[in-house]
Formats: structure tokens, sequence, C-alpha cells
């Protein structure tokens, strides 16, 4: 079984082409694992399962050939779940952003954490981006209190994440510091910059914009160094409505076929 | 003057659950002895639902109190000092929701203390489901499926049991299996009533609804007894005596 993440520095679930190359990537993961069409949970949990967010994954992954799915730990209430038997019936699980602190608090309290790691060597894939990425590290760069700080992750991974790297000078500027003060070294990944980990080898870097670029952080002798990663371009697949004529041209090229009206 | 320690324990109800029945509400706000009381709501265990906070906002308005609230899954807005914050305030108001959440993000923001400082300080704490849960030691909870047991902030040392309505068998069936099995004894609400705290001490419950009760719960030799407790109802007419 090979374990398999996928870190996103930052990116939405809109219909700009940026997004929707993430998406595709993560469509592509997960019907990998598969074999099939695949089932995508996202877990809202660090944005408080917020319905924007869950909204958002929705009008994304529905329309595409996958099965997806909301774990919502605070609407558990409304909509009761087997945590265990749901996380485990995946392809892949998506982890929203927002607080790092409330999202390890959280799944601590529901014991989360070791069925995510269960999944990881079921060679589920895991991914997400902002909060959602740097949980599987050992740590990140938070904003959760407010000012940015490190934050412990599940520690899937080794070593630590800042996301929103170029787009966050802030928080940039304190993982720097936070690597030179003694916390293990990582990667930087800005909006649209990703990595994904198969296996126990090093990741490769993907990006979905231009100018959007992976780095390997590491504290040397004379410092910390911030080395660009080479990275692999994610080109958009064709909007919604696109795909749908095509799609829709080939139901009837098909139709036609069996019918023999092609001869 | 000696500073009064008070929660007010929701069974259910107040604005989250009793849209035009303030009854709880003015009770909790009058404990202040505040002409304008500051209120700050804790949306927590809800995980900060936008349309949670702005139904607090509505119930609570300028024209009878000060009103706030502290959102912990969005730190960069809001008070930076939340100690600060939370101390300063007349009452604090826990919202409904997942009391294991709510919990488990107070902690990672050591909201637990502060709030048993606050309690000490004299600031009256309340709330309904689970932000009346979180007082007690032990919490029964039926948010996330079957009912189970919660350890949770242990301000008042008994356990609890909210929505306990008539129909709720399952629940009630389950808080006595605990009772049963050790848990320590405690009190439970229906809808629509409160159970207040002075202290440790249970000083009296109050209803919202003519029919809401509250329940002592002991467990006596393998038996467990649950015994209504007298409950006043808040909006019952003062009586005009005639001169």
């Amino acid at each position: 079984m090979i374990a398999r993440v996928l870190t996103l520095g930052g990116h939405d679930f809109t219909s700009r082409p940026q997004d929707r190359a993430v998406c595709e990537l993560l469509l592509r993961l997960a019907t990998t694992r598969a074999g099939g069409r695949p089932r995508i949970c996202i877990l809202p949990t660090a944005g408080g399962d917020a319905s924007e967010q869950i909204g958002r994954f929705y009008s994304t992954f529905g329309e595409r050939p996958c099965d997806p799915s909301d774990l919502s730990l605070f609407r558990l209430g409304t909509r009761p779940m087997e945590l265990r038997d749901h996380i485990l019936g995946q392809d892949l699980i998506y982890v929203g952003g927002g607080s790092l602190l409330n999202l390890l608090a959280v799944w601590e309290a529901h014991e989360l954490g070791a069925i995510l790691s269960l999944a990881w060597r079921e060679g589920i894939v895991l991914a997400g981006q902002s909060a959602g990425a740097m949980c599987w590290f050992e740590a990140g760069i938070t904003k959760s209190s407010g000012k940015p700080l490190p934050g412990a992750g599940l520690g899937l991974l080794t070593g630590s994440l800042c996301v929103h790297y170029s787009n966050e000078p802030d928080r940039r500027a304190a993982y720097l510091d936070a690597v030179a003060d003694g916390m293990p070294g990582g990667y930087g990944l800005d909006d649209y910059a990703g990595l994904i980990w198969e296996g126990t080898g090093p990741p490769t870097a993907v990006t979905a914009q231009r100018g959007a670029r992976a780095y390997r952080i590491a504290k040397g002798e004379d410092g910390v160094v911030e080395s660009p990663l080479p990275a692999r371009f994610l080109p958009a697949p064709a909007p919604a409505a696109l795909r749908e004529d095509i799609a829709e041209f080939r139901r009837i090229a098909a139709m036609r076929k069996r019918a023999g009206w092609l001869g | 003057m000696m500073t009064l320690r008070q929660i007010v324990a929701f069974g259910g109800g107040g604005f989250s659950m009793e849209s035009g029945n303030p009854l709880l509400d003015d009770y909790v706000l009058g404990l202040t002895g505040a002409a304008r009381p500051k209120v700050c709501f804790l949306p927590s265990a809800s995980g900060d639902a936008d349309h949670y906070i702005v139904r607090f906002y509505r119930a609570f308005g300028a024209d009878r109190c000060e009103a706030s609230h502290i959102s912990l899954f969005r730190r960069e807005q809001g008070p930076e000092d939340l100690r600060a914050h939370l101390l300063a305030q007349d009452l604090i108001y826990v919202g409904g929701g997942s009391v294991v959440s709510l919990l488990g993000v107070w902690r990672a923001h050591g909201v637990d203390a502060i709030l048993r400082e606050a309690w000490e300080r004299g600031v009256v704490l309340c709330g309904l489901s689970a932000g009346s849960l979180c007082w007690f030691a032990d919490a029964v909870t039926g948010f996330h499926g079957a009912p189970r047991a919660v350890e949770g902030l242990g301000l008042l040392p008994f356990s609890n049991c909210v929505h306990y309505e008539p129909g709720m068998d399952g629940r009630r069936r389950a808080y006595h299996d605990f009772l049963r099995d050790g848990m320590r004894p405690g009190y439970a609400a229906e809808d629509g009533a409160a159970l207040h705290f002075v202290g440790a001490e249970l000083s009296r419950v109050v209803a919202s609804r003519p029919e809401a009760r509250g329940y002592r719960l002991d467990a006596v030799g393998g038996r467990v007894a649950e015994t209504p407790i007298d409950t006043a109802y808040l909006g019952e007419p003062s009586t005009a005596v005639a001169a």
C-alpha cells in the first residue's frame, strides 16, 4: 500500500482555471486509488464546519465523476455518522482550511487522529490546503491565535510546513524565525503550489499558477536556507459547461453507434 | 459585598430554541444586577456558525445590554486578549452544539481556565444544551449518536443531562445506567427549564414554559431515584393583591 498525501499552500473551490487544475489533481489521485469512481470526503473541521466551505466543495465535486460527502463533527447532532467506517470507506480525505489549533483540538476530542493515521497507512489519499495541509506535518505556522505562531500537527509527515508562503509575508517571516530557533525545517508553499507525497520518498512539487512555488526550508551552517523546488505545471481542464458539451456529444455518438446509424 | 458565583444551566431554551420567548434570557440578564449588562456569547459548540451569532445579536439588542461574541475559529478578528475580555463581562452565554468539540476548542485556547476565573470573580455563566453540560463534572450527551458520558469543566460537582424530555427514553435510560455504574449524582432539565446554581448549590429551578421541570437524580443501592424539583414558571403574572 502506498501512502499518498497532497499538501496545498492555498486554493479555493471556484471555476477559475487554477482552482479547476487543483480539483482535477484531487480527482485524479482519488480515481487512481479507487480504480473506478472514487469516494471523496471533506473534513471541514478547521473552519468550524462552515456551510460556505462545504457548499463550495459540493458545487465543485458534485458535477464530477465521484461520490462526494462531508464529515461535519459540529453537525453530528442532526446527522450522526460512524466516523471510523466513513473515513475508512473513502478514497480521498480532503481537509479544509481554518484554525489549525482548533482542528487538532477537535480531532483529538473525537479521537480522529488514529483513524486518519490508519487511513493513511491503508493508502487512502490524504489532502488539504492551508490548515488542512499543515495538519499532516509535525508542525506548521498558524494564525489560529491571531498572530502567526508555530502550531503542532498530526506528524504523519516529518518536518514542518508553512502555507500561503509568499502570499503572507508575516507568516513566512515567523516560519523562518521559528526554523532558526530550532523548529524542524520543511517546506514553504505559495497559494496554488503543492507537494505530492508518495511512499517514503521525497515529495514532487506541482503548481497550478505561474509564479506559485514550493520551497525547501532548511537550517544550515549560515542560517536558514530557502531553496525553490522545480515544479510540474498542472494544466486546467475544460470548464464544466464545455465538459458537458463534450460528454453530450460522446453520448449521442455512442447511441448512434449502438443504433448502427454510423454503419 | 461577597462575590456570588452563579451558573444557570438551561436544559434547552432561550433565543436559540424559543424564538419570541425571552423569559430565560431575561432571567439571566436580571441576575447580573447591571442596568446595561455586558454579555459575551461563546458559539464554540456550533463551530462559530454565522447564523447563530446573528441570532444572538438580534436577541441581545443594544437597548438592553452591551453584546459581544468570541469566535475561536476566527481569532484574527475580535478581542486579542481573551482573558481581559471575558473577565470584563457581566454574563457569559454559551451556545449549543457539540460539547466534545466545545471542550476541545476551549482547552486549546485556554478558555477553560479563564471561565473558571470569571465564575470565581462573579461573572454569571449560562448556556443551553452543550452550554449547560460544559459546567458540570459529568455530562451526558446524545449529540454524537448514542448517549455517552463526557467529562466537563467540573465547576459544578454533579452530573447533568439536557433536553430531558418525556419522549427521550433512550437518553433517560442511558443517564440512569450511568448513575447505576457510578456516575456522580446530578440534575436533569427539560427544554425550557433552567437550573440556577449559586456556588455549588442548586438555588432554584426556573422555566420559560409552565410545564417544564428540572429533576434531581441519585443512585441509592443500585436504584436510581429521579425527583422532580419545584420549578418556578417565569411567565406567571404577578398576583395583584387587593388593598
